[in-house]
């Protein structure tokens, strides 16, 4: 798996990561759309990796590119 | 603007192809090594369709050419915002990206697609990739065409990069899948 931004998050990521991957190729793709065991994980995750994109300063570019994505989405309707 | 545009058939199947893709930037990938680390930000799986949308975040670490960094300065960390939906009934990858820093000097939109190939759609996947550059930097016609082609000059060394990675990753990711398998047999047997 590739690494996270914030070092300090790696572990968690790794264990969401794997944990997605098996759901993924396991439970998904076999049709099984609405199981969620890697939630707890990916919330852990989360809330690591939001501490870091504040302290960046990432947060707020990633809202401009959401609202341009979706500028452009809806441009294309 | 100026838009890249690359195509290729990958011999294996959707499942394993969109499968393998989420860690297509892992270490089995020694060649797209700009990209330092992926984040996912968002997971959703829409209730009524079953289609499953993800937001990450991917950050590149690359050199720039110092004409670029002498004009814009910066650093060489980039970061690139990507929406991906799969659509599990119609057996479809679509991932739409943007990049986040120098958004005021350059954008960058990609939009990549992984369908099973229309040749031989059980065993092979088709990959389409299409970026358009259009550099933002006002008034100078002259540095604007300068920097979209040096864009487009780098978004074709990584796309290739990234494909020759991406092969790497799908053959290690079909090894470890039947050593499970193999595994998962024995132990049902013992």
């Amino acid at each position: 798996m590739s690494a996270s931004i914030a070092p300090e998050c790696n572990d968690i990521k790794e264990k969401y990561d794997t944990c997605f991957l098996k759901w993924y190729s396991e439970k998904y793709l076999r049709g099984n759309t609405t199981s969620n065991e890697c939630e707890e994980l990916f919330t852990k995750y989360k809330a690591c990796l939001n501490l870091a994109l504040k302290e960046k300063g990432i947060d707020s570019m990633l809202d401009d590119a959401r609202k341009s994505m979706k500028d452009s989405e809806a441009g294309k309707s | 603007m100026r838009v890249f545009s690359s195509t290729c058939t990958f011999d294996y199947s959707w499942e394993e192809v969109s499968a393998a893709n989420w860690r297509k930037y892992c270490p089995w990938n020694d060649k797209s090594t700009h990209v330092v680390a992926v984040d996912t930000l968002s997971r959703v799986v829409d209730a009524e369709t079953g289609i499953l949308r993800t937001e990450r975040l991917i950050t590149c670490n690359q050199s720039v050419p110092q004409w670029v960094l002498s004009l814009f300065g910066g650093s060489p960390t980039s970061h690139v915002y990507e929406v991906s939906y799969v659509d599990p009934s119609s057996k479809k990858v679509t991932m739409c990206s943007t990049n986040l820093t120098w958004s005021n000097v350059l954008n960058v939109r990609e939009t990549v697609v992984y369908q099973p190939s229309l040749s031989n759609p059980p065993s092979t996947t088709d990959f389409n990739q299409e970026a358009k550059i259009t550099a933002l930097c006002g008034g100078w016609q002259k540095i604007k065409n300068k920097v979209e082609e040096a864009s487009v000059e780098r978004f074709s060394q990584n796309a290739k990069k990234g494909r020759e990675g991406f092969e790497a990753v799908l053959e290690m990711s079909r090894r470890v899948f039947s050593e499970q398998r193999d595994i998962d047999s024995n132990r049902l047997q013992s």
